[in-house]
């Protein structure tokens, strides 16, 4: 689905990813651990072109995305729920929800999205209650559902979630990735930024793991979770990253 | 004080209110979408007045010639002063570099008129105009009020509500306040950004503009309009930063103060206008509507 090749991205004269090669599987989840300032948001903002970078990622083979602005790469169906959530705290989730037709609805479009929208209430009937509510007084776990609703309403074919487990309870945790592996059922590519490496690797087929801008480590899940570096570094009780 | 003199200085209040609403408007349009204070705003009515002005003594045109003409021009000086003033700076390093930028937009504004229409104030007759050629007057019950006020009223009031329609209730408005509210989040989306942005500073040009057409013939067309923008920073001040119904309300206070207070203190307009920022300031900060914000943000 997505190819990147020897990619390196910078904010100003740093080097924040210095050579990344990684292979987004279509139809499967793709897990990207790795602890804090690792580069694992860098990766995902290099694929929706919000940040410089050089190097080679191709959509399916033949679509280079590099050089692409942000806004075309969305109207691929290429989307990317951002870390920290970000909803529109002054729209009605129904609005944020519209907002999230945009890449395909176009700009003075008048197209029906009552499916897609029946469709995400559906995954978080949680939203429907909420409908005629502003963004910002949703909880953590309502405005996680939120942005990924939001992306779901842009017809994602390679969905990018980062962190959406960040400073949600573990209850909400484990409700939220349930939906994501039913996102995935549904045919959706996923590719699943985590600082929570457990987690992760048990819902996703393929792992990688960044450190200080390098891929270090990649495999199949159920191999990445037994090597010994992995549960020294990311899943041992002196993890750095565990929580 | 009479009930006549009462309700003449009502509605020049609250017609001087309306047009510093539009020019606060527009200033929290663009604090909201590209996160800056226009230091231009009010040499953008005054240029606004000095085109629509000139449209009509030296084209001639006709009122409905003349608006969709003017309309062309806001369009093309908002294009120019987004693509001038922000465009090229919107990733600078330095983030006052835009708000200087303005402070820059706002003299060459001004010595452009001059060098356009020179220095001396022209005068613009009011749209509405009895027998002789003087300002028209509508009387209600007796009381004489000049056309011109009630117009502008009028005018300001249809401009601002349907901008508020605009945002609130069409697809392409929730799309703007989506890049007003998180440009990240909507650039991520595919939000169009270099189209909300223009639309954006298309719309403050025309409110601006339109604006100093309306009061043209009242303070004649003179380079010095510009300041009227302390106004419209009263009331955004007095509404609560970044509230657009708190800047309305607080305009249409600054208005009715300082006509009202010029019967009084004759002269010391900006005074009062002064006063009443500080007064805001020390006594409630936030703001007329404040408190809803910060839970907001
Ligand atoms: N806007 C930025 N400007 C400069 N450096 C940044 C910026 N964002 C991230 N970085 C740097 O890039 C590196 C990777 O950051 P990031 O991708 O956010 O890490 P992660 O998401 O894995 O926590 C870090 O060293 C961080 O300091
Ligand atoms: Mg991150």
């Amino acid at each position: 689905m997505i190819k990147i090749h020897n990619l390196h991205s910078y904010y100003g004269a740093i080097e924040a990813l210095k050579g990344i090669g990684l292979w987004v599987r279509s139809g499967k989840i793709t897990c990207l651990i790795g602890s804090n300032g690792a580069g694992k948001t860098t990766l995902l903002k290099s694929i929706s072109g919000a940040v410089d970078c050089k190097g080679s990622i191709k959509y399916n083979d033949s679509t280079e995305l590099i050089g692409r602005s942000s806004q075309k790469i969305a109207r691929l169906n290429i989307t990317h729920v951002p870390e920290g959530r970000h909803i529109f705290p002054g729209l009605t989730v129904k609005e944020n929800l519209e907002v999230g037709t945009i890449n395909w609805h176009g700009f003075f479009g008048r197209m029906p999205y009552q499916k897609e929208m029946e469709e995400v209430f559906e995954l978080f009937p949680r939203l429907k209650e909420r409908e005629n509510q502003l963004g910002w007084s949703l909880s953590g776990g309502e405005q996680q559902m939120l942005a990924i609703g939001r992306a779901l309403m842009s017809r994602p074919r390679v969905l990018m979630l980062d962190e959406p487990s960040m400073g949600l309870a573990p209850v909400i945790v484990s409700e939220l990735f349930e939906k994501i592996t039913e996102i995935n059922r549904q045919g959706t590519t996923i590719l699943l930024v985590e600082q929570n490496a457990r987690l992760a690797m048990k819902v996703s087929d393929y792992t990688y793991v960044i450190d200080h801008g390098r891929i270090v480590l990649e495999g199949e899940s159920l191999e990445v979770r037994k090597d010994p570096r992995v549960i020294k570094s990311y899943l041992g009780k002196f993890a750095k990253s565990h929580r | 004080m009479d009930f006549r003199l009462f309700c003449t200085l009502a509605l020049n209040g609250i017609a001087m209110g309306v047009v510093y609403a539009m020019l606060a408007m527009g200033l929290i349009l663009l604090i909201r979408a590209v996160g800056v204070m226009n230091f231009a705003q009010g040499d953008l009515l005054m240029f606004g007045a000095y085109v629509t002005s000139s449209l009509i003594l030296d084209f001639e045109l006709p009122l409905y010639l003349m608006i969709p003409v003017s309309f062309i021009c806001f369009v093309v000086i908002g294009l120019v002063f987004m693509f001038t003033i922000y465009w090229p700076l919107r990733k600078a390093s330095y983030p006052a570099a835009t708000i200087i930028a303005t402070m820059g937009a706002s003299i060459i504004l001004k010595e452009l008129a001059t060098l356009i229409w020179g220095a001396l104030p022209r005068s613009l007759p009011p749209i509405i105009t009895d027998a002789n050629g003087k300002p028209g007057i509508l009387y209600i019950g007796g009381i004489p009020l000049q056309w011109q006020y009630v117009l502008t009223i009028i005018v300001g009031a249809i401009l601002i509500f349907l901008i508020h329609m605009l945002f609130e209730k069409l697809y392409v408005g929730k799309m703007m306040q989506a890049a007003c509210q998180d440009s990240y989040a909507a650039n991520l989306m595919g939000v169009p950004a270099i189209a909300t942005i223009s639309a954006t500073y298309i719309i403050v040009v025309c409110l601006a503009s339109v604006g100093g057409f309306m009061i043209a013939p009242i303070y004649m067309v003179r380079n010095t309009l510009g300041t009227l923008q302390l106004r419209a920073f009263a009331g955004v001040v007095i509404g609560g930063f970044g509230n657009i119904k708190g800047a309305i309300i607080g305009s249409l206070i600054v208005g009715l103060v300082e006509v009202f207070s010029t019967v009084f203190l004759s002269g010391y307009k900006d005074v009062t206008v002064f006063m009443l920022i500080i007064l805001f300031l020390l006594i409630r900060p936030q703001g007329l509507f404040g408190g809803k914000i910060a839970d907001k943000a």
